[in-house]
């Protein structure tokens, strides 16, 4: 039995218009998404921006209503909003790309730390302290800051405060969306490297949505490429990396920037022939609506979406 | 300066109140008025304490409208009555009355804005549609007829009245903040987080919005001031026997008082202007400051 | 742009609706009905029961509410007990005052806002603009009825300038030019009251987009190409800036509404104002229901126009 299972996932947003406001038409933000999620194992969700990958990590953890589908933890549905019941929400935690505005600005460290504690678990003043320093000392920010106010912080120290909140109930799986991606480069490394790090000691499992392939390759054991709210490709990070077999990962992969400059010519080169066969065959991989077909297995772990064969 | 200030935002906690205070002390015409408004209103306060309302508003026939003198300071109405008395309880009516309706509208415009904007959907449609809809009546006359048609009519009633037509403008208000806020990170944190709607609204959302609060609240009061003063001068605000601003100046409705007796109703003209202008830059102020702490993030 | 119109008038229709219902519940509470001003007291109470039976006082209240809205629609508004005359002809006979004095001063208000705004956009941070800035601040935080009384103690009983009440000269034969005069010069000093009250609202408005516009991109290409500042501000200032103000026209008149009841009240003008405030003070209820009713719809329809308008000239608004 999967962990976490997505079964058809469909989020639309209503477009209103007309003279009653009535829905006239929808946006298909997630468009019949489909995956499982293995304990203690990294996932990454790669797309443009608009491609539905944030959305697909809001919706499974409750902040967008899902449209149809369903989603499966611990073999539990929590597809309905009445089902994320507490357990769920304990379970579950999220990890926000934006650590200015993820942080309550009227709240000190103690008070944001503690918020998850004291929905769930009844600690007297000093325990709820003495656990909140625990995990700022796991995050590696000073427990003799738990007074301050978050705009004290620099950008990592924030996010990694926000870590430590996401991480008080002791989660089993963990949304960060984007959670690198508002930092600078040098402390980017710093913040991934200690989630890692954070991930075997509590044997997490994360969904790891970002923009960033480079990142990604770095972080996650298995990729899925999204693209205007489908799976375009999905496989083993080797397999996405060393055996592209959609034209868009392709292309996606060949943006990668190469920091050795002598490659420079070769790599543009490289992109351009990308290029074009990427317009040559847009319609061999996409459908008349310019969005992907179904997902088809092309061995145990790669799975790319292909126009059904005859 | 600049070094202190850095030392200050270090130490300080980033409480509304706190740095609202500090623009406040920096700006030093809306401190000069905060200082006047405090100090008006601990005097009448504190006078009215020793003064006897029934002695003032009693009439007393042998000294009718006389001139500023040795014995009445600023002269004396139609009946007698020591306008200097009057205008101290009177400022202090109007005041009590003027916060009393601030803080009662404040905190149902607050609560109703906060309720709107938050769950937004068909209930902020159907919130917002009954705020529309109280905003174009024609208030003023309403508020005269509830206030003569009101059987036991009293402070209490005529201030009840008076906040049900003025709760409109910060619900508005509180609402297009609550519904811009709840968008952020934080609260959405919140929600995964496992907190209570009733939480996310009263202990995330509303902290950060207490600086517009205060400020609306601040020029709502001087709104409510003037508003008082008027209906007290149209005869349908307290009745004569509590006098108010507005009552003193409602006796400049006789034209020979208006002409000829200018120590009846210009200093109560002078007060009630003095007092809405302080009132009004200390908002005016906090607003600044507010907005300056956003710009600065 | 029609869909914003419909739906729009889609909302007028309740809000109307409403307030004759809040006008109606207001009427059945406040004493007496329809007969305590017609009847001769000596009347039995036998006659009276089958005269309130007759004139339906005893159905139940939405029937009355029915006859009632009937009644409005064909202009019935009910009997004053006090002037012992139809409502409509007394609202008639004090209309014309209240929208004569309603136009001097909007006259008024654009006349003085519009020019001041302008200088002051223009020519922001100069100490005319300090100056302008200064007296709007002001006009912010004064009372309508205390400046109109300082209006009337200094121009009309000290310096003798303006008449002190009443909308007409006594003594003149309606329709002569005479008369004409005399009205319009009792209406000034009221008018112009309201007026230097209420341009502080336009100032403030067309100074803040005036100078806001100054930095948008499209003015700086305009002056980068060469037009004279004359021309940017004719051309393109100005008329970003200005149909709004005219748009504002309609939530003004919620504004002018209270304006003139205290204005009114004040220069003792025979306007709605102050027919309201007699007859509450007088209890004659059917006129103050009959007033509160006009001006709400006068607001309602007010905001309508201005809406209207405004989402011809501002597509912004529209959206949503």
């Amino acid at each position: 039995m999967a962990f976490l299972e997505v079964k058809d996932l469909q989020v639309y947003f209503p477009v209103k218009g007309g003279i009653f406001n009535r829905t006239v038409d929808h946006i298909k933000a997630v468009d019949g998404v489909s995956f499982e999620m293995e304990q203690g194992k990294t996932y990454g969700l790669v797309g443009e921006s608009g491609s539905g990958k944030s959305t697909t990590g809001r919706a499974i953890i409750g902040l967008e209503e899902i449209t149809s589908g369903q989603v499966l933890f611990d073999g539990k549905d929590i597809t309905d909003k009445k089902t994320k019941n507490k357990a769920f929400r304990k379970d579950v935690q999220m990890i926000f790309q934006d650590p200015y505005s993820s942080l309550n600005p009227r709240k000190r460290v103690l008070d944001i730390v503690a918020e998850p504690l004291r929905n769930f678990e009844k600690l007297s003043k000093f325990e709820e302290r003495k656990r909140v320093q625990e995990l700022l000392d796991i995050v590696n920010v000073s427990p003799d800051s738990i007074f301050k106010y978050p705009h004290e912080f620099s950008g990592g120290q924030r996010q990694r405060i926000g870590v430590a909140r996401a991480i008080a109930l002791k989660p089993k799986l963990i949304i960060a969306d984007e959670p690198v991606s508002a930092l600078d480069v040098s402390v980017q490394a710093q913040v991934l490297n200690f989630l890692q790090e954070i991930q075997k000691e509590l044997n997490l499992t994360y969904l790891f949505i970002s923009h960033d392939l480079g990142v990604v390759k770095h972080m996650c054991d298995n990729i899925s490429i999204m693209y205007k709210g489908r799976y375009v490709e999905q496989g083993s990070t080797k397999d996405i990396f060393e055996n592209p077999q959609h034209i868009y990962t392709k292309r996606l992969i060949a943006a990668i920037p190469d920091i050795n400059p002598r490659n420079r010519e070769k790599q543009f080169e490289f992109r351009k022939e990308v290029a074009d066969e990427y317009r040559k065959s847009f319609n061999h991989y996409f459908d008349s609506n310019g969005l992907a077909f179904a997902l088809q297995s092309i061995s145990d772990t790669h799975k790319v979406a292909l126009p059904e064969k005859g | 300066m600049e070094a202190d200030t850095v030392k200050m935002a270090e130490q300080k906690s980033p409480s509304a109140l706190n740095i609202l205070l500090r623009e406040l002390y920096r700006d030093k015409l809306a401190l000069v008025s905060l200082i006047f408004v405090l100090l008006i209103t601990s005097f009448v306060f504190g006078v009215s304490i020793f003064l006897n309302q029934d002695e003032i508003v009693t009439v007393d026939l042998f000294s009718i409208n006389a001139p500023p003198s040795d014995q009445f300071i600023l002269g004396t109405d139609y009946g007698g009555r020591d306008v200097f008395g009057q205008l101290i309880i009177g400022t202090r009516n109007s005041l009590a009355i003027g916060i009393l309706v601030t803080l009662i509208s404040g905190i149902f415009g607050v609560a109703y804005g906060v309720v709107s904007g938050y769950f937004g959907g068909h209930i902020d449609n159907v919130l917002m549609r009954v705020i529309d809809f109280f905003m174009v009546l024609p208030f003023l006359m309403i508020i005269i007829v509830f206030v003569s048609m009101t059987p036991s009519y009293s402070v209490i009633s005529f201030s009840l009245i008076m906040a049900t037509f003025s709760w409109m403008g910060i619900a508005r208000l509180i609402r297009s903040k609550a519904l811009q806020e709840k968008e952020l990170d934080y609260a959405q944190a919140s929600k995964t987080l496992g907190t209570s709607r009733f939480n996310i609204i009263f202990k995330q959302v509303l902290p950060n919005i207490t600086s517009l609060i205060i400020v609306t609240m601040t020029l709502n009061l001087a709104a409510n001031i003037g508003l008082e003063s008027g209906l007290s001068f149209l005869g349908f605000g307290f009745p004569e026997d509590t006098p108010s601003l507005g009552t003193l100046l409602s006796y400049a409705r006789n034209p020979q008082t208006l002409e000829f007796r200018w120590w009846i109703w210009a200093p109560a003209a002078i007060l009630i202007l003095l007092l809405m202008l302080s009132v009004r830059n200390v908002g005016e102020a906090l607003r600044r400051a507010a907005d300056a702490r956003q710009r600065r993030g | 742009m029609w869909k914003f119109i419909v739906r729009r008038l889609l909302i007028t229709f309740p809000q109307i609706v409403f307030l004759s219902v809040l006008v109606f519940v207001m009427a059945q509470f406040m004493p007496g009905d329809a007969l305590t001003g017609l009847i001769d007291p000596n009347v039995s109470p036998e006659a009276l029961e089958i005269q309130r039976e007759r004139l339906g006082l005893n159905n139940p209240w939405y029937v009355q509410y029915g006859d009632w809205v009937g009644g409005l629609v064909q202009g019935d508004l009910g009997q004053s007990f006090r002037f012992k005359m139809d409502v409509t002809a007394l609202i008639s006979e004090r209309v014309m005052n209240t929208i004569l004095l309603s136009a001097v001063s909007l006259f008024f208000t654009y006349i003085i806002a519009i020019p001041l705004g302008i200088v002051s956009g223009r020519y922001n941070d100069s100490p005319l603009d300090s100056f302008i800035t200064g007296y709007s601040y002001l006009g912010f935080a004064t009372p309508i009825f205390i400046f109109a009384l300082v209006m009337l103690w200094v121009f009309g009983f000290i310096l003798g300038w303006f008449p002190t009440s009443g909308s007409v000269a006594p003594g003149l034969d309606a329709g002569t030019v005479e008369y004409y005069i005399s009205k319009l010069y009792h209406s000034l000093l009221p008018g112009l009251s309201i007026a230097l009250i209420s341009v502080v609202s336009t100032i403030q408005y067309l100074r803040s987009e005036i100078v806001d516009t100054k930095q948008r991109d499209f003015i700086v290409t305009a002056r980068a190409k060469g037009a004279s500042e004359n021309r940017v501000y004719n051309k393109h200032i100005f008329r970003n800036s200005l149909l709004p103000i005219a748009a504002f026209f309609g939530w003004e008149i919620t504004s002018l509404i209270s304006g003139t009841v205290f204005v009114e009240s004040v220069f003792s003008y025979p306007g709605m104002g102050l027919l309201f405030l007699e007859s509450v003070t007088q209890r004659d209820f059917s006129v103050v229901t009959a007033l509160v009713l006009l001006f709400g719809i006068a607001s309602i329809l007010g905001a309508l126009l201005s809406d209207i308008i405004l989402s011809i000239v501002d597509p912004r608004i529209r959206i949503k």
